[in-house]
């Protein structure tokens, strides 16, 4: 059953498949042996996860001094690199929550590794505060129970906020993922013959078998889990950005941070669900799922989030100015024109120019070129956190306590250490589970074909 | 094998299933279940299945969980232990939204999964054995209660036209 | 399909006579309370925003479906592109406050002016203040229209180019909407406190008005099938519409606490000096606001039946349109006004002039096309959607 399709919409399926096609496409990369470029990926990144891990050992066993904090900037490049972890995580919701009930068709088979990006993005960034407490044993502390004074966490803090809204986005992310990944386990179950593997995605596939009962159930619970995610995706980087603007900080105390956190969010997360798409598709001969359609779909959004990003500096900016207030002025003359001026102009060309580019639509749709521009993005983002984070604390109110701040390499350890664990987890993510929702997709199928057969009628 | 209280029919696309379906209830023949490896669209108007309230719980468990946690804040800062934290009130109503929303959505969300999971019967099971290994591949089995009447015979003659890949 | 909307007789005869009749009792209304000149034009400032809002507000719904390939809202399509006729008379309309300015922006105030810091006398001055209104109108109208010419060229012809080209214009609209709908926003209305800001303002009131706006199409959309048109509109495409009020309200209340909380968490006395008078002077109006903006639609839309239901989702719509009517009136009286600032008879009269010129514009507009593009390429889509 194909549902009507405007003509001018391509199709996202390649090459009219039949179901049978579909479940075998992407399965039999899973269940033959990986290609060599994937066992250079894992040791690359396995290399780095194996750095990053060591130096979070000697963070942990030496102490935080063995950082570049002082006392006038108590935060900068850990929490720098938490939140945008944190920011990265949220396209995955982002993809599965707001544009399911928007009804995009291509989210289709990009869904599920955006989803577990999502997992992947908030465990590295779940790390950073519980490295950051410096002692590591007491992390407990975070929890709401009363301590031996019967006295509790303080509810008012942003930082028991985030506490609550990363354990509910983590949660509720595994909860999303993991229902939609139960009929394509089963499918995998079926596919493979005896031995260990079958009994493992026997258990996992909690018994599934297809019911049209089991499949109603199924499809209400996503869209109704998906229509609880959107405002969480929205709460949790907002929870995130009232870490800052809940202070009187000059730069942080701003209440545009809250949306403009969100659309920054989004921004980095779509670059960086670009980013590995485009190796997964590499690695898992996954061209007739993941097209050129897809990732120009992802680069319009690109366009989007990037302006919006882009409106809340020119907001920033002309408020500062307009303000009158001469600390608010100060920051961000600071910002552009003071010792971390670098900073903030590599953000201003990476985050502000690059996703401008997008709007030729060659660029757009150059797997090559949208390869680039999502790293370059990430870099952008990144720095966008360290110039909020550093510009604001290092000249604050009190002159005599400025300061400058320079990491160590145990610090860019730790990032080249979560991004090592990132990716490899999203390595082994692929080669484990199927990498694009073969449910979903079949259930597309029809229209996609009808479509296809459009496409070459239109060109003979 | 003719003493099973059931007859499976197969087959490959889903066109001649849902037209099979319209005339087996035009034929009044009990259907048990229809299996399918995707959702397909327009199944549930034809099976009657009634539209699930697994939304409902998700609403009512939410709502508890908001509850639960605004009050519990309320009596932490009100009763418990008040502290005076950046010249707020005891009850700082809008500082208390974010964990309440959280909360919320926590409870919403969890309910709503094991909902599914227990409505469905879904439970990790290693001897679990499936009615037909491609069902999750490309086969839609309607599953079909039979008696003296209701034989395949019965049924193939009831199905004529209609391209079925097996009955079993 | 070839439907045509009727401008019928009666219509074109009671909103003229309806609007003179509001001017009478707003005439006598002012001159019998004894307000001054101030109420006459803050009132005008309000309503020239409200209903220059849900102009832009539908403009923007377009803009944004089209960009994003949307295709469902096809069958509609006519009322928002529509409701943009009203912005050359918003245009006109808010030039004429130029007569006002010292009775409503207190910035106009020589006095207060040399008392502003340099930015502010820089961005805040008359001259400036039109030229910058006279660069948005503008921008929005010649964008405007060149999208909606080009949805016209559809109706006779179907060739794509038309399609493709109302595209880009969208694209370019949005940029340019973007930063103007802030800027906008900046000089008309929190320039009214000049010393006050707040970085979230702009993008706080174009929510606003863009739920204004989908409150509108959703109502229109309900009048024109209780006269018997629009009779391809299915449930599915209530159920759309419903869908986007339901979530744009969240949104709108997500950004209302936003702002709040963190000016109630900083507590710094040049921020807080907003909110204050509105919470303690205006407590109930205050209140209120969020009541109707999102607990009504909330509460109101949360069930999926709900949502295909064209008279429950009209009849949430109106109370929410309302809601945002005093989201604005929160946003401007009581700078205007002060502490005096209520919402009585010259409010309502004038509101309903306005209400009666902009559905007569609307109307006029509406009734010069085909209710349906014909050659729109996502017609056929439309038609069969299936939520």
């Amino acid at each position: 059953m194909s549902i009507f399709q405007s003509s001018l919409r391509k199709p996202l399926i390649e090459g009219k498949k039949s179901y049978q096609e579909i479940t075998s496409q992407i399965l039999d990369p899973l269940v033959n042996k990986p290609i060599k470029l994937w066992y250079f990926a894992i040791t690359l990144s396995g290399g780095a996860m194996l750095f990053g891990l060591l130096m979070m050992g000697w963070t942990i066993w030496q102490g935080i001094g063995t950082w570049g904090e002082n006392r006038t900037v108590g935060w900068a490049f850990e929490i720098s690199t938490f939140v945008w972890w944190i920011g990265i995580g949220h396209a995955g919701t982002f993809i599965s929550a707001i544009l399911l009930l928007f009804r995009q068709r291509w989210r289709n088979s990009i869904n599920r590794s955006a989803e577990a990006m999502t997992l992947f993005a908030v465990i590295c960034a779940a790390l950073f505060p519980f490295i950051h407490l410096g002692r590591p044993l007491l992390t407990f502390f975070i929890f709401p129970y009363p301590n031996t004074r019967l006295l509790w966490v303080n509810f008012n803090s942003p930082l028991v906020w985030d506490v609550f809204a990363i354990a509910t986005y983590f949660t509720i992310s595994l909860v999303f993922w993991y229902v939609g990944l139960i009929p394509d386990i089963a499918t995998l179950r079926d596919k493979l013959r005896k031995g260990l593997k079958k009994t493992v995605y026997n258990f996992l596939s909690f018994s599934w078998k297809g019911s049209a009962r089991d499949w109603h159930r199924h499809e209400v619970t996503s869209i109704m889990l998906a229509a609880i995610a959107t405002p969480l995706v929205l709460s949790v980087h907002s929870i995130v950005s009232m870490d800052f603007a809940d202070s009187i900080l000059p730069g942080w105390h701003t209440t545009i941070f809250p949306p403009y956190f969100v659309a920054g969010a989004i921004y980095s997360g779509f670059a960086m669900v670009l980013t590995l798409l485009i190796i997964a598709r590499k690695l898992m001969n996954l061209e007739d799922f993941i097209t050129v359609e897809h990732v120009e779909s992802m680069n319009k959004i690109l366009i989007a989030t990037g302006s919006i990003v882009a409106l809340a500096y020119i907001t920033e900016t002309f408020m500062s100015w307009y303000s009158g207030i001469e600390y608010e002025q100060y920051m961000l003359q600071n910002r552009m024109t003071g010792p971390y001026a670098w900073a903030y102009w590599i953000m201003i060309i990476c985050n502000v120019g690059s996703a401008q580019l997008l709007w030729i639509k060659k660029l757009r749709r150059s797997l090559l070129f949208t390869f680039f521009i999502s790293i370059v993005i990430n870099i952008g983002m990144w720095f966008e956190r360290f110039v909020i984070i550093v510009t604001s604390l290092h000249r604050d109110f009190l002159p005599s306590s400025w300061t400058m701040y320079k990491p160590t390499i145990v610090e860019y350890g730790l990032l080249i250490g979560t991004l090592g664990i990132f990716f490899t987890a999203f390595l082994l993510f692929i080669r484990v589970f199927p990498v694009i929702s073969i449910s979903e997709e079949k259930s597309i199928l029809k229209t996609e074909n009808a479509l296809q057969v459009a496409k070459e009628i239109h060109h003979g | 094998m003719d003493n099973k209280d059931y007859i499976s029919v197969y087959f490959d696309d889903e066109d001649p299933m849902l037209q099979a379906l319209r005339r087996l209830k035009e034929n009044n023949l009990t259907i048990i279940d229809v299996l399918t490896p995707f959702p397909v669209h327009g199944i549930d108007k034809l099976l009657s299945v009634k539209r699930t309230r697994i939304p409902v719980g998700g609403f009512i468990f939410g709502a508890l969980g908001g509850i639960l946690a605004f009050w519990f804040m309320t009596w932490v800062f009100t009763v418990s232990y008040p502290l005076i934290i950046g010249g707020k009130p005891f009850f700082a109503l809008p500082s208390f939204v974010p964990i309440t929303f959280e909360m919320t959505v926590l409870f919403a969300g969890l309910s709503m999964a094991a909902g599914m999971f227990l409505r469905s019967k879904l439970k990790p099971d290693i001897r679990f054995k499936p009615a037909d290994e491609r069902i999750t591949d490309n086969m839609f089995v309607i599953v079909i209660g039979s008696n003296a009447n209701t034989t395949r015979e019965s049924i193939r003659t009831v199905l004529s036209g209609i391209s079925i890949i097996e009955i079993r | 399909m070839d439907e045509q909307f009727i401008f019928s007789k009666q219509y074109r005869n009671i909103l003229p006579i309806l609007a003179a009749v509001s001017l009478v009792v707003f005439l006598l209304a002012v001159v019998l309370s004894g307000s001054g000149s101030a109420r006459i034009w803050s009132n005008i400032l309000l309503n020239n925003q409200f209903f220059l809002g849900i102009s832009l507000g539908a403009a923007f719904f377009i803009a944004v479906h089209r960009v994003a390939t949307s295709g469902w809202q096809t069958v509609i399509q006519r009322v928002p592109d529509a409701m943009t006729s009203f912005l050359p008379v918003a245009f006109i309309l808010m030039l004429l406050i130029y007569f006002g300015m010292n009775d409503i922006y207190a910035w106009a105030d020589s006095e207060v002016y040399e008392g502003l810091t340099g930015a502010k006398k820089i961005w805040l001055n008359i001259p400036f203040y039109f030229v910058r209104m006279v660069l948005y109108f503008a921008g929005w109208i010649f964008f405007i229209r060149m999208m909606k010419k080009n949805s016209e060229s559809l109706t006779i012809s179907s060739d794509l180019k038309y399609h493709n080209r109302r595209k880009i214009f969208a694209g370019l609209f949005l940029v340019f909407f973007g930063i103007t709908v802030s800027a906008s926003s900046w000089d008309w209305i929190m320039s009214l406190k000049p010393d006050w800001y707040s970085t979230i303002f702009g993008w706080y009131v174009l929510i606003s008005m863009f739920v204004a706006s989908l409150c509108f199409i959703i109502l229109i959309t309900w009048l024109l099938r209780r006269m018997g048109y629009l009779k391809v509109l299915r449930s599915d495409h209530v159920h759309d519409l419903a869908i986007l009020l339901f979530a744009f309200s969240i949104f709108w209340a997500y950004q209302w606490f936003a702002q709040y909380l963190l000016i109630w968490y900083g507590h710094l006395p040049e921020e807080t000096s907003y909110f204050i008078p509105r919470q303690h002077e205006f407590t109930l109006l205050f209140f209120l606001n969020l009541g109707i903006n999102f607990i009504v639609p909330f509460f109101g839309l949360i069930r999926t039946s709900s949502k295909y239901n064209l008279n429950r989702v009209a009849a949430i719509a109106a109370m929410t349109l309302i809601g945002h009517w005093i989201d604005y009136w929160l946003l401007i009286m009581p700078e205007t006004a002060g502490t005096k600032a209520t919402i009585g008879l010259p409010e309502i009269s004038m509101t309903l002039i306005y209400a009666c010129g902009f559905i007569y514009i609307f109307f006029r507009t509406l009734s010069h096309g085909p209710l349906i593009v014909k050659n729109d390429p996502f017609l056929q889509e439309s038609l069969n959607y299936e939520s």
